[in-house]
């Protein structure tokens, strides 16, 4: 785990690859309405490993799933590598999600009848562009599955499986990698090699990665830990370790 | 259970619906045959009650046998003592030939299956016509035409027509326009003239005959005692009496065997088929939701369900299913049985029919079997599911266990198939009655298509890997997880392809054997005929007036005219054809195809010679030098030596003797004509000819004269229209297939919800998430096409070998199965409509938090 310490919470908005600008997420409407976003405003620079984190409702998910283009806020901007999200229709968005955007979800989501090669590959294959092989190369020996290439994900622990997620969305070399509870379901060891390969993909090639967590410890390898509750931002620290992450929780509860 | 049953199928609308439209159609066909062939029988049995309404007692000719195609005639002489019987108000002989009326130089006849009638006029008080206008004929030179040739042809009481008869065109005016019975049935396709006794006896050849004579009984006196006062006042052993009830009974259940019952049987066939299509798809459809919901099964099995409850659930699933879609098929039977009839109408084979009835029977058969395929195909899904342990609820990613009968499924499978061998075998080869044969050739088939889709799942992943290289090439990236999807459960993909293959396996079995028959008919013109030109008679069973002989003969460019004729005759109690020709010219138009003897033989025939067909000589155990008695429909008997075997299924299928030989076995009426093999002069143009034959034979307009191409067209226009109606019941067993796909992509992409969210999230765009499923589709489609092909092919080959001797012969038709492939490409595509909107329609998030 890295143990550096730089914040730079108040990054400009030049070389910020992902800014949001007073979004908001309204369900419902009158007494049943539900403020899941309340003018949140947020910008992530190049290079930086975040964490999002918050109690259930607080609004974490849907942040990010805004800033990734899964979801339309009700308002408010959000820009992706200087591309405006607000008014994209699907098939825009979609692109822009291939083209700009890497995912590591939960489950894991690899297609069982591939291999970890073919799973690595394929939103490449999906885009009809080859892979650059010296940076396949690079990422198959950062996350160690050279030997596991060839096997199908049920033959792979559930660790080797995230790390085949990871490296597939580290393969067309995105924008942002975002993030949605990538050690959720794996237990504290395999935790450990998916997040080391996360802040690797920070360090050593420059990837940008907003991760949604309720893991202390994951969020502990961030550089910067921001805290949700009711929709806001409420507060938007630094690297923190994990006692001090678990302390901000029980402030917030 | 009951109301879990219930909420599982209402939450599962779409999946019960594609389910039950499954075994819907099938129903549909079968209630709507039912429907139909009720209507047709019910009809018949109408006709003929209307037709003897009026009479009590009915005097028939009793021939040595019974000939579909051979009206029979008995002494009109014998009215005399039919009026001197006791208790006989009125008696009159009555006559039925064919022929028709030419109004304006149209004939108003009938090409298609339904006869033309005409008959001789009774006196009202026994006609089952009634004039609605003008009146019955009564004077030689009038006619009455029925309602419908009235509206065809626009004629009127007291226009000058035509009549179109054995004996030339004769001139005639019509005096009334009638109707049959209470004009509630129509007669399908036939049409009706009447016409006074005398000019049908002559202008038939009848002089002296009759078809019936018809009586009326006194007031007080029964029918019964009627018949027996007739029977009493004639010869014992030349005529059969009956009353008029009985002779409607018996002419219905004839006609009813000879049509209704062929037509029941025939579409029930394809109804099995369609059945047999669903059965799969409901197999398929039950395997794969046993299997989605194995979690769902074992937690309930965890709070205390038995497996009989689990049996139950999914069973009762079926039952329901079943129900709902036999009801609703049962309705669309009717609409079926409607349109089907409208389609034989305009197709040129209009059958009678009265309004629509849906009998219990009906209902009871479409229920039964409706119900009971969906239960009996969701039996062996329904036992799987309760073999799921308790324990599967707790755990992730559980499959069902494998059972034990799965691992033997390749030699269950081979066992069935040699079973289905076998039975082909046996069908094609074996002695027995037709449709003992038919009935295992079929039952051969349906194994042989079992034992095919229980192994097609081993070549599932070998033809996948083969259609992904194009495909990938094609599509890219999502062409390739198409690929990977229809190979990733092979057993779901091969059912799914099963279903389509036996429809496109019928369909290239059909083409094959019909284009078997059409060659049967062809290449015998080709091979047989050395004619140019061919004068038969229009109609079936027809026979030509004897001066279209001198007519023919004396048109310039003919250099030889060789009549043929022939009457049904039986030997050893098989009924056959007795074909009489000129044996001094007959091989100058026919090409004898020698087994035994030579064309000398044929010189040499004389009055006591025969030359029998091949099949025949076998069937009837004769060589030459035997002597075989032959009987003829007119009671007189004759003795022929064979002379000479040779081979012809077609055009001479018969025992050939010299036609001076034939006249005496002729019944009186007939000319003993029915053929003229014309041979052109050497350098005639055979267009002038033609045209000079056909000037030649204007007064007799019921013969045909064709060239030898033509003959060929219409045989492959006839031809065509069997296809045409072949195909047409086809589809509904093709389509019904489609909705197997459509349910298999739908519950995958249902079972796949997760993963199609990861892919939309990580740049799959709409489009192709589209072509991924439609190319998912294609391959099953693929799959069961090229299954279909070759199993269609199989049993063509097969069918074609074995009836070699009948003259049929395989043609591959190689442009046809092209046409085939491509449409099962397009069917796939069609199929993928649906489910391929659904799984890009899907919300990128819902899906990526799907369980």
């Amino acid at each position: 785990m890295s143990t550096q310490i730089t914040t730079t919470p108040s990054a400009t908005a030049t070389d910020a690859v992902v800014v949001a600008t007073d979004l908001s997420k309204i369900y419902g409407e009158g007494d049943s309405e539900v403020r899941a976003l309340d003018g949140v405003s947020v910008s992530f620079p190049k290079g930086q490993l975040a964490a999002v984190m918050g109690p259930s409702g607080s609004g974490k998910s849907t942040l990010m799933h805004i800033l990734a283009g899964l979801d339309q806020p009700t308002s408010g901007s959000v820009l992706v590598d200087g591309t405006e999200l607000a008014g994209l229709n699907d098939q825009k968005l979609t692109l822009l999600r291939r083209d700009k955007i890497g995912f590591v979800f939960q489950f894991f989501n690899l297609l069982p009848m591939l291999t970890a090669k073919e799973n690595i590959e394929l939103p490449m294959k999906i885009a009809g562009t080859t892979p650059d092989a010296e940076w396949e190369a690079t990422l198959v020996e950062a996350t160690g599955l050279g030997t596991r290439l060839t096997h199908k994900p049920a033959e792979l622990s559930g660790g080797q499986q995230q790390r085949v997620a990871v490296a597939r969305a580290l393969l067309s070399k995105p924008a942002v990698i975002f993030g949605d509870e990538p050690t959720g379901n794996l237990d504290s060891k395999t935790s450990g090699e998916v997040l080391d390969l996360l802040r690797r993909a920070v360090d050593e090639f420059g990837q940008t990665v907003i991760m949604v967590t309720h893991d202390a410890s994951a969020a502990a390898i961030a550089d910067r830990t921001l805290f949700l509750r009711d929709g806001k931002i409420v507060r938007d620290a630094g690297h923190l370790s994990a006692g001090e992450i678990l302390d901000t929780i029980k402030t917030l509860e | 259970m009951i109301g879990l049953v219930l909420r599982g199928l209402s939450t599962r609308k779409l999946r019960s619906a594609l389910t039950a439209i499954a075994i819907l159609l099938g129903v549909t066909m079968i209630s709507g045959t039912l429907v139909l062939t009720d209507q047709i029988d019910r009809a018949f049995v109408q006709i003929f009650q209307q037709g003897n309404a009026k009479i009590e007692v009915v005097v028939k000719p009793k021939p040595p046998f019974q000939d579909d195609q051979t009206e029979v005639y008995l002494n009109a002489d014998l009215i005399t003592a039919v009026r001197a019987a006791e208790g006989v108000q009125l008696a009159e002989p009555y006559i039925q030939v064919q022929g028709y009326v030419i109004v304006d130089g149209k004939a108003m006849d009938q090409t298609g299956g339904a006869p033309s009638f005409v008959f001789s006029s009774v006196p009202e008080a026994l006609n089952p016509y009634t004039p609605i206008s003008g009146r019955l004929p009564t004077a030689s030179g009038e006619i009455a035409i029925a309602t419908e040739i009235a509206e065809k042809s626009k004629a009127k009481v007291g226009d000058a027509v035509t009549l179109a008869t054995q004996d030339g065109i004769k001139p005639v005016t019509i005096v009334g326009i009638v109707q049959y019975g209470d004009g509630s049935t129509s007669l399908g396709g036939s049409t009706s003239v009447l016409s006074p006794l005398i000019d049908v006896q002559n202008w038939w050849s009848l002089q002296g005959k009759a078809s019936y004579l018809y009586a009326k009984a006194n007031e007080g006196v029964s029918a019964e005692q009627l018949k027996a006062n007739v029977r009493a006042a004639l010869p014992q052993n030349d005529v059969i009496v009956q009353t008029g009830k009985e002779n409607a009974d018996e002419q219905a259940s004839i006609l009813n065997n000879l049509i209704g019952k062929i037509i029941r049987y025939a579409l029930l066939a394809f109804a099995g088929v369609a059945v047999l299509v669903g059965a799969f798809i409901i197999y398929n459809t039950f395997s794969i939701t046993v299997a989605q919901r194995t979690r769902e099964f074992a937690m309930l099995r965890t709070i205390g369900a038995s497996r009989r409850q689990i049996l139950g659930t999914v069973v009762g699933e079926a039952f329901i299913i079943g129900l709902v879609a036999s009801l609703v098929g049962l309705g669309l039977g009717l609409v079926f049985a409607w349109g089907l009839n409208k389609l034989f109408g305009a197709i040129g084979f209009g059958l009678p029919a009265t309004g629509l009835i849906l009998s219990w029977q009906a209902v009871a058969v479409s229920l039964v079997v409706g119900v009971g395929i969906t239960v009996l195909a969701s039996i062996f899904p329904a036992l799987r599911a309760t073999k799921i342990a308790p324990i599967a609820a707790l755990r992730e990613g559980v499959t069902l266990p494998v059972g034990r009968l799965q691992k033997l499924t390749p030699v269950i499978a081979i066992v069935i198939a040699a079973l289905g061998a076998t039975g082909m075998v046996f069908g094609l080869a074996s002695d027995a009655d037709t449709t003992s044969r038919l009935l295992t050739l079929a039952g051969g088939a349906i194994l042989i298509f079992v034992a095919v889709a229980m192994l097609a799942r081993f070549i599932v992943r070998p033809v996948v890997g083969v259609l992904s290289v194009p495909i990938t090439k094609a599509a890219g990236g999502v062409g390739r997880l198409a690929s990977e999807n229809a190979a990733r459960n092979p057993a779901r993909t091969a059912v799914t392809a099963a279903a389509l293959m036996i429809g496109i396996g019928l369909v290239v079995f059909v083409t094959i054997f019909v284009g078997g028959l059409r060659e049967s008919f062809t290449g015998a013109i080709d091979t047989s005929l050395k004619s140019d030109v061919t004068v038969t008679a229009r109609g079936f069973g027809g026979s030509l007036p004897v001066g279209v002989l001198d007519a023919v003969t004396a048109v310039p460019g003919v250099e030889t005219a060789s009549p043929v004729g022939g009457t049904a005759v039986q030997v050893d109690a098989q009924t056959l054809a007795l074909i009489g020709v000129d044996s001094a010219t007959i091989t100058n138009v026919y090409s004898f195809d020698w087994n035994s003897g030579s064309d000398a033989s044929v010189q040499g025939l004389g009055a006591d010679k025969a030359l029998v067909e091949d099949t025949i000589a076998t069937s009837l155990k004769v060589q030459p030098g035997d002597a075989i008695k032959v009987q003829s429909i007119n009671g007189a008997s004759a003795t022929f030596t064979v002379a000479g075997t040779y081979t012809d299924p077609t055009i001479l299928n018969g025992i050939v003797v010299d036609q001076a030989a034939l006249k005496p076995l002729l019944q009186s009426n007939a000319t003993g004509l029915n053929t003229v093999f014309v041979n052109e002069a050497l350098g005639a143009n055979p267009d002038i000819v033609q045209a000079a034959l056909e000037a030649a034979l204007t007064d007799y307009p019921t013969a045909k004269v064709q060239s030898n191409a033509q003959q060929k067209e219409q045989v492959a226009s006839s031809v065509n229209t069997i296809l045409v109606i072949f195909y047409a019941l086809l589809a509904l067993s093709v389509v019904i297939s489609l909705f197997g796909i459509v349910n298999t992509l739908v519950l995958s992409i249902f079972e796949r919800t997760r993963e199609i969210g990861m892919l939309r999230s990580v740049g799959t765009t709409r489009r192709q998430m589209r072509a991924m499923i439609r190319w998912e589709a294609v391959i099953t489609s693929i799959i069961g096409g090229v299954l279909g092909v070759l199993l269609g092919i199989m049993f063509g080959w097969a069918v074609c070998k074995g009836l070699e001797s009948e003259g049929l012969a395989f043609v591959f038709p190689t442009v046809q199965i092209v046409i085939f492939l491509v449409l099962s490409i397009v069917a796939g595509i069609v199929a993928a409509i649906l489910p391929a909107r659904r799984a890009a329609k899907l919300d990128v998030l819902e899906a990526l938090q799907y369980e």
